[in-house]
């Protein structure tokens, strides 16, 4: 072995470079506070070996770097740990060059002769920031492409050369492809070869001058090898092990694909650039334009460490090299601090990383699916997921009135500005429709069947309402107050109102019926077309004949509705022919006007639904032709409603007709639902079935319709089909009808954003694993409570 | 600086404390070089770490029956009685690392009409180095432009070029349509072996 070793060395001298390599000198003993440039090295050599690793399986496209990175992440053997290992340790690197920058800096070895190396120090610490910069880009996720966009914006800021700057940069006028590629250049060839070159000539210059020492008399010199190698070693384990730590316990971050058409506001920089983030963010900064608080003020600090060799050519220039540089890290530190806190204390930046967070799960959830990623990119999975789109649709269109369990559908209070005490502050805002948490489920019919008034509570703050509710509520507040003399006066009034009303009801019954008429008179002359057509078969022309003579027949009954409803908008309803002093007859008209407002738009007092088990009751005792039906009872416990059975049956079969696949129902039930829902029989006693008002829904296809109907359709309710027909036309006659004030919403939602809307609100989409935001419904009434403007009797 | 006396006998002086650390800092450095790597190197050996599953079957994907026949919607008789070979595509649903791609052209296959009406049917892949097999009308063989292998129409082997013969592929007639199991075999090998 030895002449092996004789003969290798006689042809390449390599004893000679080892010996000189590793029996360096050290005078004064090895020291801990030596390590951090081999620290850097060894941090350096990881990046190489990760990097190139992940470089066999990272494709830089717009359409594939997420892609690759997330299968490198998720679904490649040990690829988290790789990929993990290469994101700590080059947060790592910035550690450390700080670290071995100060020790230079107060050991005073940035002075003759060591000032180049010290320069060429600096050169390094640009490089390695510039590999910071270009890798943060390459996942190609959200976080990264806002961040990085904010540094190219920067660098447009640059005088004289700044858009040019940043279109080389860019690879462009926009991030796309190039960028990509053009990052991926200097990231993965470029400023690693610079730092490579740049480090042969830093550890060569070092070598000629030796290490600076403070303390000559410390120890007995020894020599690098072995016991700064020791020393330089276990920093290094440290080191990794910190890396490889957060690497396999922590993980690397993947936020979901980038997307310029998603906002994010979560978007930061790398901690390590938080301070500058913060410096940018104060008014004064601010107002001196972007180039001073980004480009002037970080380069005049990187002149005062570039002149600090000549700086520190006195003693007296030496401190206060020491004292700037403890001074910038100080005012480093405390910036940084400064920007966690003011985040940490954001409500809106906190939501918005939630969301941030959520989008990254989901995106996860989603490729792993069967179908995988498709060719366009995972950011096409993430539009058409209704689970992620549905929520901003309904903050962004729905909020305005609606709530779902208490907050806009991504989780955020809605808000309005009230003015109190001549100032404006920010109050929690009336919710003027029904909360849709529940839409189509068992609770929301349950709490339909059995506590209507409170379900649509709601309509009680809105505009309309206390218009109408205001009429009526002062007519009999007058009449209370008037007492004999005045109640003429009054039962003028009241009349006045009523036949408005009556009118205005007829009249909405009469357009009705004249539609019916236009379609009927359509069919019948397109079915008169295709008579007279040429080349008619016998069949086909008996069967058409057949269809005249039904519409006709139709269009006669239907005239006679029209003239029906015409009559009926002239002729004065009864109680209202005279007014009258009496105070049995002005009672009854009061009452009559109250039916005439509850038939004119949507008052869950008094609406049908209200009682429609016959007679009045509350949840506690719901009682019908005397008898009680659902009254609430102890059992074991808990509170329960006789004929609860029956309810729950009713409620199953009301849920049955969406055809929900996240819901499982048992059809033993469903089908005993069926029964009350047509007969009306429960358990013990009867009600009104609610077929003898709505029509029969079963085995029917939803279909929109013209045709006149006098409440709710339920024909496949709460399916996707009827849920888009109600929200594109709601004053259609199977829906709301005359009595509606929703907006349609068929000019302003394009097909796929109500696909994803409604799919969303249906649970019709691919399972997902992330809870559901948190219900604020009780967030929402005590917000209300503390309204100035809150009504003060208890309801 | 200044020259210790016995500076290169300092470290041999103290043999103990010497030698273990020596021990520590080569043991050390070993560890810190290696682990990196070995991760780093097991990633990249994740190809035959991790063996890929084949895709489930999507509605709008190739029809496959349980056996692995893809169903080509050719006709028997839409292949001469002559039995002059002609060549088909074949397609399936491949996975390539994150996509899935549905139905689309994976290889080609050469089939012919027996004498006795059976189908018969050649993967188009040159069992000597991969390349295209073609068709001589002209010689009725089939002929490999690569390195001039040669087949007869029965898929036999007319020169030693080639280590076997042309790869039979197995064939089936349902719902009016040719079916076939399409599978790829190594090449430069006498035996017919399945890549795997």
């Amino acid at each position: 072995m030895k002449k092996l070793l004789a003969w290798l060395d006689n042809r390449t001298g390599y004893k000679d470079l080892v010996h000189e390599a590793l029996y360096e000198r050290v005078p004064g003993g090895a020291r801990w506070r030596y390590v951090w440039g081999s620290t850097l090295v060894f941090t350096f050599v990881i990046q190489m070996i990760t990097g190139i690793f992940l470089w066999t399986a990272y494709s830089p496209s717009a359409q594939t770097a997420w892609e690759s990175v997330y299968y490198i992440q998720n679904e490649m053997f040990l690829g988290n740990i790789v990929r993990g290992t290469h994101h700590f340790a080059a947060q790592a690197m910035v550690v450390l060059l700080a670290l071995h920058l100060i020790q230079v800096i107060i050991d005073g070895a940035y002075r003759a002769p060591r000032e180049v190396n010290f320069w060429l120090g600096l050169v390094l610490m640009q490089i390695v920031l510039g590999l910071s910069l270009t890798g943060y880009l390459l996942p190609w996720d959200q976080k990264g492409y806002y961040a990085t966009k904010v540094s190219t914006k920067i660098m447009g800021a640059t005088p004289v050369i700044g858009p040019e700057l940043q279109k080389l940069v860019q690879g462009g006028p926009e991030y796309g492809h190039h960028t990509l590629t053009r990052f991926f250049a200097m990231h993965a060839g470029i400023l690693p070869a610079l730092l490579i070159g740049f480090l042969v000539l830093h550890l060569s210059v070092f070598r000629r001058h030796g290490i600076k020492v403070p303390d000559l008399k410390r120890r007995p010199d020894s020599t690098f090898w072995p016991d700064q190698i020791l020393r330089d070693g276990i920093a290094c384990l440290a080191v990794l092990a910190v890396v490889m730590g957060l690497a396999i316990y922590k993980g690397a971050e993947l936020s979901a694909p980038a997307n310029a058409a998603e906002p994010y506001s979560a978007a930061r920089p790398e901690w390590y650039f938080l301070f500058l983030f913060q410096f940018l963010r104060f008014e004064w900064v601010e107002h001196q334009g972007l180039a001073f608080g980004a480009i002037y003020v970080p380069g005049f600090l990187m002149l005062v460490l570039t002149i600090m060799p000549f700086i520190g050519r006195t003693k007296a220039g030496h401190r206060f090299n020491v004292a700037f540089t403890s001074v910038m890290t100080l005012g480093i530190i405390v910036l940084t601090i400064w920007a966690l806190a003011v985040d940490r204390y954001d409500e809106g930046h906190q939501t918005s990383l939630e969301e941030a967070d959520r989008d990254a799960k989901r995106i996860v959830e989603l490729a792993k699916q069967p179908a995988k990623i498709p060719v366009t990119g995972a950011t096409t999975l993430l539009k058409n997921d209704p689970f992620t789109q549905g929520p901003k649709l309904f903050a962004k269109h729905c909020a305005s009135c609606h709530r779902y369990n208490g907050h806009d559908g991504t989780g955020r209070m809605v808000y309005d500005m009230l003015k109190i005490d001549g100032e404006d502050k920010q109050v929690v805002a009336y919710p003027t429709a029904a909360d849709l948490g529940n839409l189509g489920k068992r609770e929301w019919f349950r709490s339909l069947l059995l506590d209507y008034k409170n379900h649509f509570a709601s309509f009680k703050n809105t505009q309309w309402y206390k218009a109408r509710t205001r009429q009526v509520a002062d007519l009999e507040a007058e009449l209370k107050k008037a007492g004999d003399g005045g109640r003429e006066a009054v039962s003028k009034k009241i009349i006045k109102l009523g036949k408005q009303l009556h009118i205005s009801n007829a009249g909405r019954l009469q357009k009705t019926a004249e539609a019916k008429r236009r379609l009927q008179a359509k069919m019948l002359s397109d079915v008169v077309a295709a008579i007279d057509r040429v080349g008619v078969s016998d069949d086909l022309k008996a069967a058409l004949d057949k269809r005249k003579k039904e519409l006709e027949r139709a269009i006669k009954e239907t005239d006679i509705e029209i003239a029906g409803t015409k009559k009926n908008a002239t002729t004065t309803p009864a109680e209202l022919k005279g007014a009258s002093a009496d105070k049995a007859t002005v009672e009854k008209q009061l009452a009559k006007l109250k039916t005439l407002a509850a038939n004119n738009f949507l008052n869950p007092e008094v609406s049908a639904m209200a009682t429609w088990w016959g007679d009045e009751g509350d949840e506690e005792s719901i009682k019908a032709n005397g008898k009680i039906l659902f009254q609430a009872k102890q059992v074991d416990g808990k509170k329960q409603l006789a004929n609860e059975e029956s309810i729950k049956a009713l409620v199953e079969y009301l849920v049955s007709l969406g055809g929900r696949r996240d819901v499982t129902l048992d059809p033993k039930i469903t089908k005993q639902g069926r029964v009350v829902f047509a007969e009306g029989t429960l358990k013990t006693g009867t009600v009104a079935a609610c077929i003898n008002c709505h029509d029969d829904p079963a085995n029917k296809k939803f279909r929109p319709s013209t045709e006149l109907f006098s409440y709710p359709d339920l024909t496949q309710i709460y399916s996707k089909a009827w849920l888009k027909d109600f929200i594109n036309n709601p004053a259609r006659q199977q829906h709301y009808g005359w009595k509606n004030q929703m907006p349609g919403f068929h000019s302003r939602l394009n097909a796929h954003d109500l696909d994803m809307l409604v799919r969303w609100m249906l649970g019709d989409y691919v399972e997902t694993k992330i809870p559901p935001h948190e219900s604020k419904v009780e967030e929402l009434t005590d917000g209300l409570k503390q309204r100035p403007d809150y009504p003060k009797k208890t309801e | 600086m200044s020259e210790s006396p016995d500076h290169s006998a300092s470290t041999e002086d103290m043999p103990r404390r010497g030698f273990f650390v020596r021990f520590l800092a080569g043991f050390v450095g070993f560890i810190v070089g290696v682990v990196p790597f070995a991760a780093g190197l097991a990633f990249f050996l994740d190809p035959l770490v991790r063996k890929p599953k084949p895709p489930k079957k999507s509605k709008d994907g190739v029809i496959k029956d349980k056996d692995g026949f893809v169903k080509m919607n050719i006709a028997p008789t839409a292949l001469p009685e002559d039995g002059t070979p002609q060549t088909f595509k074949v397609h399936d649903d491949i996975v390539d690392a994150w996509n899935k791609f549905l139905n689309v052209e994976i290889g080609s296959v050469w089939m012919r009409k027996q004498p006795d009406g059976d189908i018969i049917a050649f993967s188009s892949v040159c069992p000597h180095l991969g390349c295209a097999v073609d068709y001589v009308d002209a010689e009725q063989v089939f002929y490999c432009p690569c390195h001039t292998s040669k087949f007869k129409l029965t898929g036999e082997k007319l020169n030693d070029i080639p280590p076997r013969g042309m790869d039979t592929l197995e064939t089936k007639v349902k719902e009016g349509s040719i079916w076939i199991k399409y599978v790829k075999y190594r090449a430069t090998i006498a035996e017919k072996k399945e890549v795997s």
